[in-house]
Protein backbone atom coordinates (compact mmCIF):
# COMPACT_ATOMS: atom_id res chain seq x y z
CA UNK A 1 0.00 0.00 0.00
CA UNK A 2 1.17 3.06 -0.90
CA UNK A 3 1.26 5.82 1.26
CA UNK A 4 0.24 8.53 -1.21
CA UNK A 5 -3.10 6.66 -1.62
CA UNK A 6 -6.81 6.87 -1.34
CA UNK A 7 -7.03 4.76 1.73
CA UNK A 8 -4.86 7.23 3.78
CA UNK A 9 -7.18 10.31 2.47
CA UNK A 10 -10.38 7.63 3.88
CA UNK A 11 -8.72 7.05 7.14
CA UNK A 12 -7.78 10.92 7.42
CA UNK A 13 -11.56 11.78 6.64
CA UNK A 14 -12.81 8.85 9.26
CA UNK A 15 -10.75 10.25 11.84
CA UNK A 16 -12.13 13.83 11.39
CA UNK A 17 -15.68 11.91 11.41
CA UNK A 18 -15.19 10.35 14.50
CA UNK A 19 -13.61 13.47 16.01
CA UNK A 20 -16.16 15.60 14.66
CA UNK A 21 -19.17 13.49 16.36
CA UNK A 22 -17.33 12.74 19.56
CA UNK A 23 -17.35 16.40 19.72
CA UNK A 24 -21.00 17.29 18.74
CA UNK A 25 -22.74 14.18 21.05
CA UNK A 26 -20.50 15.22 24.29
CA UNK A 27 -19.72 19.12 24.44
CA UNK A 28 -22.03 20.91 26.75
CA UNK A 29 -21.14 24.39 25.00
CA UNK A 30 -23.24 25.35 22.20
CA UNK A 31 -19.71 26.41 20.29
CA UNK A 32 -18.14 23.86 20.82
CA UNK A 33 -21.16 21.24 19.25
CA UNK A 34 -20.83 23.69 16.29
CA UNK A 35 -17.52 23.07 16.09
CA UNK A 36 -18.10 19.19 15.97
CA UNK A 37 -20.32 19.97 13.23
CA UNK A 38 -17.69 21.90 11.16
CA UNK A 39 -15.23 19.03 11.91
CA UNK A 40 -17.85 16.58 10.17
CA UNK A 41 -18.33 19.11 7.10
CA UNK A 42 -15.04 19.41 6.55
CA UNK A 43 -14.16 15.40 6.48
CA UNK A 44 -17.23 14.63 3.88
CA UNK A 45 -15.04 17.50 1.72
CA UNK A 46 -12.02 15.77 2.12
CA UNK A 47 -14.00 12.11 0.80
CA UNK A 48 -15.61 14.29 -2.29
CA UNK A 49 -12.07 15.44 -3.46
CA UNK A 50 -9.94 12.14 -2.85
CA UNK A 51 -13.22 10.12 -4.65
CA UNK A 52 -12.85 12.67 -7.21
CA UNK A 53 -9.37 12.61 -8.02
CA UNK A 54 -9.02 8.53 -7.55
CA UNK A 55 -11.96 6.60 -8.36
CA UNK A 56 -14.16 8.97 -10.60
CA UNK A 57 -11.54 10.54 -12.38
CA UNK A 58 -13.23 13.81 -13.27
CA UNK A 59 -14.01 17.05 -11.37
CA UNK A 60 -17.51 16.66 -10.14
CA UNK A 61 -16.36 15.40 -7.16
CA UNK A 62 -14.41 18.90 -6.22
CA UNK A 63 -17.78 20.84 -7.03
CA UNK A 64 -19.20 18.98 -4.49
CA UNK A 65 -16.72 20.23 -2.11
CA UNK A 66 -16.76 23.34 -3.08
CA UNK A 67 -21.20 23.72 -2.43
CA UNK A 68 -19.88 21.77 0.90
CA UNK A 69 -17.71 24.77 1.78
CA UNK A 70 -20.14 27.31 0.85
CA UNK A 71 -23.20 25.72 2.59
CA UNK A 72 -20.54 25.07 5.87
CA UNK A 73 -20.16 29.09 5.59
CA UNK A 74 -23.60 29.61 5.42
CA UNK A 75 -24.43 27.26 8.30
CA UNK A 76 -21.62 29.16 10.43
CA UNK A 77 -23.21 32.37 9.94
CA UNK A 78 -26.85 31.30 10.96
CA UNK A 79 -25.64 29.18 14.03
CA UNK A 80 -23.40 31.52 15.36
CA UNK A 81 -26.48 34.03 14.69
CA UNK A 82 -28.72 31.60 16.60
CA UNK A 83 -26.74 31.19 18.94
CA UNK A 84 -26.14 35.22 20.05
CA UNK A 85 -29.95 35.13 19.84
CA UNK A 86 -29.93 32.43 22.56
CA UNK A 87 -27.16 34.13 24.62
CA UNK A 88 -29.58 37.38 24.76
CA UNK A 89 -32.72 35.21 25.99
CA UNK A 90 -31.04 33.00 28.69
CA UNK A 91 -27.53 34.11 29.86
CA UNK A 92 -25.91 31.01 29.04
CA UNK A 93 -24.70 28.63 26.52
CA UNK A 94 -24.99 25.51 27.77
CA UNK A 95 -26.68 22.66 25.68
CA UNK A 96 -28.51 20.76 29.09
CA UNK A 97 -30.32 24.03 30.19
CA UNK A 98 -31.90 24.96 26.68
CA UNK A 99 -35.33 23.01 27.19
CA UNK A 100 -37.35 25.64 25.85
CA UNK A 101 -38.45 25.74 22.16
CA UNK A 102 -39.60 29.63 22.91
CA UNK A 103 -37.03 32.43 22.22
CA UNK B 1 12.06 1.56 3.69
CA UNK B 2 13.08 5.18 2.94
CA UNK B 3 10.69 8.03 2.19
CA UNK B 4 10.79 10.68 0.01
CA UNK B 5 10.28 14.06 0.93
CA UNK B 6 6.68 13.92 -0.83
CA UNK B 7 5.44 11.25 1.51
CA UNK B 8 7.01 13.04 4.30
CA UNK B 9 4.98 16.19 3.86
CA UNK B 10 2.28 14.41 3.09
CA UNK B 11 2.36 12.68 6.60
CA UNK B 12 3.27 15.75 7.80
CA UNK B 13 0.11 17.54 6.73
CA UNK B 14 -1.94 14.40 7.75
CA UNK B 15 -0.61 14.84 11.60
CA UNK B 16 -1.37 18.02 11.21
CA UNK B 17 -4.61 18.05 10.23
CA UNK B 18 -6.21 14.86 12.23
CA UNK B 19 -3.99 15.71 15.67
CA UNK B 20 -5.77 19.04 16.53
CA UNK B 21 -9.36 17.98 15.49
CA UNK B 22 -8.23 15.00 18.75
CA UNK B 23 -7.55 18.56 20.66
CA UNK B 24 -10.76 20.31 19.44
CA UNK B 25 -12.19 17.11 21.19
CA UNK B 26 -10.58 16.57 24.45
CA UNK B 27 -9.83 20.57 25.01
CA UNK B 28 -11.50 22.25 28.03
CA UNK B 29 -10.77 25.34 27.11
CA UNK B 30 -13.18 26.66 24.07
CA UNK B 31 -10.33 28.97 22.77
CA UNK B 32 -7.95 26.36 22.73
CA UNK B 33 -10.65 24.44 20.72
CA UNK B 34 -11.16 27.20 18.36
CA UNK B 35 -7.16 27.77 17.09
CA UNK B 36 -6.81 23.85 17.11
CA UNK B 37 -9.87 24.23 14.66
CA UNK B 38 -7.65 26.80 12.69
CA UNK B 39 -4.89 24.43 12.48
CA UNK B 40 -7.26 21.18 11.05
CA UNK B 41 -8.53 23.83 8.50
CA UNK B 42 -5.19 24.69 7.61
CA UNK B 43 -4.09 20.69 6.91
CA UNK B 44 -7.31 20.08 4.90
CA UNK B 45 -6.17 23.15 2.63
CA UNK B 46 -3.15 21.10 2.32
CA UNK B 47 -4.34 17.77 2.04
CA UNK B 48 -6.89 19.50 -1.30
CA UNK B 49 -3.26 20.63 -2.48
CA UNK B 50 -1.94 17.21 -2.37
CA UNK B 51 -5.09 16.13 -4.17
CA UNK B 52 -4.56 18.59 -6.96
CA UNK B 53 -7.40 20.74 -6.02
CA UNK B 54 -6.17 24.39 -5.94
CA UNK B 55 -9.02 26.24 -6.40
CA UNK B 56 -10.51 24.54 -3.09
CA UNK B 57 -7.35 24.30 -0.92
CA UNK B 58 -7.54 28.48 -1.60
CA UNK B 59 -10.99 28.24 -0.94
CA UNK B 60 -10.33 26.67 2.06
CA UNK B 61 -8.07 28.79 3.62
CA UNK B 62 -10.02 31.98 2.14
CA UNK B 63 -13.82 30.87 3.52
CA UNK B 64 -12.84 28.74 6.44
CA UNK B 65 -9.67 30.39 7.84
CA UNK B 66 -10.76 33.77 7.32
CA UNK B 67 -14.46 34.02 8.04
CA UNK B 68 -15.74 30.72 9.76
CA UNK B 69 -12.43 30.82 12.43
CA UNK B 70 -12.95 34.58 12.76
CA UNK B 71 -16.84 34.40 13.24
CA UNK B 72 -16.12 31.83 15.77
CA UNK B 73 -13.70 33.98 17.80
CA UNK B 74 -16.22 36.46 17.63
CA UNK B 75 -19.14 34.68 19.12
CA UNK B 76 -16.79 32.95 22.27
CA UNK B 77 -16.00 36.65 23.32
CA UNK B 78 -19.08 38.05 22.61
CA UNK B 79 -20.81 35.01 24.70
CA UNK B 80 -18.61 34.24 27.94
CA UNK B 81 -16.53 35.66 30.70
CA UNK B 82 -12.97 35.68 29.89
CA UNK B 83 -12.59 35.07 33.63
CA UNK B 84 -13.95 31.42 33.45
CA UNK B 85 -12.63 30.57 30.23
CA UNK B 86 -10.82 27.57 31.47
CA UNK B 87 -13.72 25.22 31.48
CA UNK B 88 -15.91 26.49 29.02
CA UNK B 89 -15.96 23.69 26.65
CA UNK B 90 -16.51 20.56 28.89
CA UNK B 91 -18.01 17.43 28.16
CA UNK B 92 -21.14 15.66 29.87
CA UNK B 93 -19.91 12.74 30.85
CA UNK B 94 -23.78 11.10 30.73
CA UNK B 95 -23.11 11.92 26.68
CA UNK B 96 -19.73 11.29 26.52
CA UNK B 97 -19.52 7.26 27.48
CA UNK B 98 -22.22 6.10 25.40
CA UNK B 99 -21.24 8.66 22.33
CA UNK B 100 -17.53 7.73 22.70
CA UNK B 101 -18.37 3.68 22.69
CA UNK B 102 -21.03 4.25 19.06
CA UNK B 103 -18.32 6.60 17.46
CA UNK B 104 -15.82 4.01 18.43
CA UNK B 105 -17.80 1.07 16.93
CA UNK B 106 -18.63 3.16 13.68
CA UNK B 107 -15.04 3.97 13.33
CA UNK B 108 -13.69 0.22 13.44
CA UNK B 109 -16.53 -0.80 10.90
CA UNK B 110 -15.22 1.93 8.18
CA UNK B 111 -11.95 1.48 8.71
CA UNK B 112 -12.51 -2.21 7.97
CA UNK B 113 -14.18 -1.69 5.44
CA UNK B 114 -11.58 0.92 3.70
CA UNK B 115 -9.27 -1.47 4.09
CA UNK B 116 -11.21 -4.44 2.61
CA UNK B 117 -12.45 -2.77 -0.32
CA UNK B 118 -10.37 -3.59 -3.59
CA UNK B 119 -9.70 -0.18 -5.02
CA UNK B 120 -9.18 1.17 -8.61
CA UNK B 121 -5.32 1.52 -9.08
CA UNK B 122 -4.94 4.84 -8.74
CA UNK B 123 -2.35 6.63 -11.06
CA UNK B 124 -4.66 7.34 -14.10
CA UNK B 125 -4.96 10.58 -14.06
CA UNK B 126 -6.11 10.93 -17.70
CA UNK B 127 -9.50 12.42 -16.64
CA UNK B 128 -8.09 15.54 -14.44
CA UNK B 129 -6.52 18.50 -16.26
CA UNK B 130 -3.04 20.08 -14.60
CA UNK B 131 -4.84 22.43 -14.19
CA UNK B 132 -7.96 22.33 -12.54
CA UNK B 133 -9.84 26.36 -12.22
CA UNK B 134 -10.87 26.80 -15.98
CA UNK B 135 -12.10 23.37 -16.24
CA UNK B 136 -13.81 23.97 -12.54
CA UNK B 137 -15.49 27.19 -14.01
CA UNK B 138 -16.77 25.34 -16.84
CA UNK B 139 -18.57 22.77 -14.94
CA UNK B 140 -20.12 25.34 -12.27
CA UNK B 141 -21.39 27.81 -14.70
CA UNK B 142 -22.67 25.03 -17.47
CA UNK B 143 -23.63 21.90 -16.09
CA UNK B 144 -23.91 23.15 -12.28
CA UNK B 145 -25.26 26.19 -13.12
CA UNK B 146 -29.18 25.59 -11.16
CA UNK B 147 -27.10 24.90 -8.12
CA UNK B 148 -25.14 28.06 -8.31
CA UNK B 149 -27.90 29.86 -8.53
CA UNK B 150 -29.75 28.31 -5.84
CA UNK B 151 -26.81 28.43 -3.76
CA UNK B 152 -26.26 32.36 -4.15
CA UNK B 153 -29.52 32.63 -3.61
CA UNK B 154 -29.42 30.78 -0.10
CA UNK B 155 -26.53 33.16 0.73
CA UNK B 156 -28.58 36.27 0.50
CA UNK B 157 -30.87 34.63 2.54
CA UNK B 158 -28.77 33.76 4.71
CA UNK B 159 -27.51 37.16 5.33
CA UNK B 160 -31.01 38.47 5.57
CA UNK B 161 -32.21 35.80 8.18
CA UNK B 162 -28.72 36.31 10.03
CA UNK B 163 -29.26 40.07 10.72
CA UNK B 164 -32.98 39.25 11.39
CA UNK B 165 -32.06 36.77 14.43
CA UNK B 166 -29.66 38.45 15.98
CA UNK B 167 -30.52 42.19 15.67
CA UNK B 168 -31.06 43.32 18.97
CA UNK B 169 -34.93 42.79 20.15
CA UNK B 170 -36.88 46.00 20.25
CA UNK B 171 -38.83 46.24 23.43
Amino acid sequence: MEIIGIQSYLVIGQILFAAGLLTAVSKRNIIGIFMGIELILNSAAINFAAFSKFTAVSLEGQVFSMFIIVLAAAEAAIALALLLAIYKRYDDINADNLTTLKL
Amino acid sequence: MTLELREMVFIATALLTTLPALLVVFSRNILYSAFALFFTFLGTSGLYFFLGAEFLAITQVVVYIGGVSVILLFAILLTRDIDEIKKTNTMSLGRAVPGGVAVLAISAVFIYAIGETKWAASGDETGVPALTVKPLGDLLLNKYLFAFEVVSVLLLAVLIGSLVIARRSVK
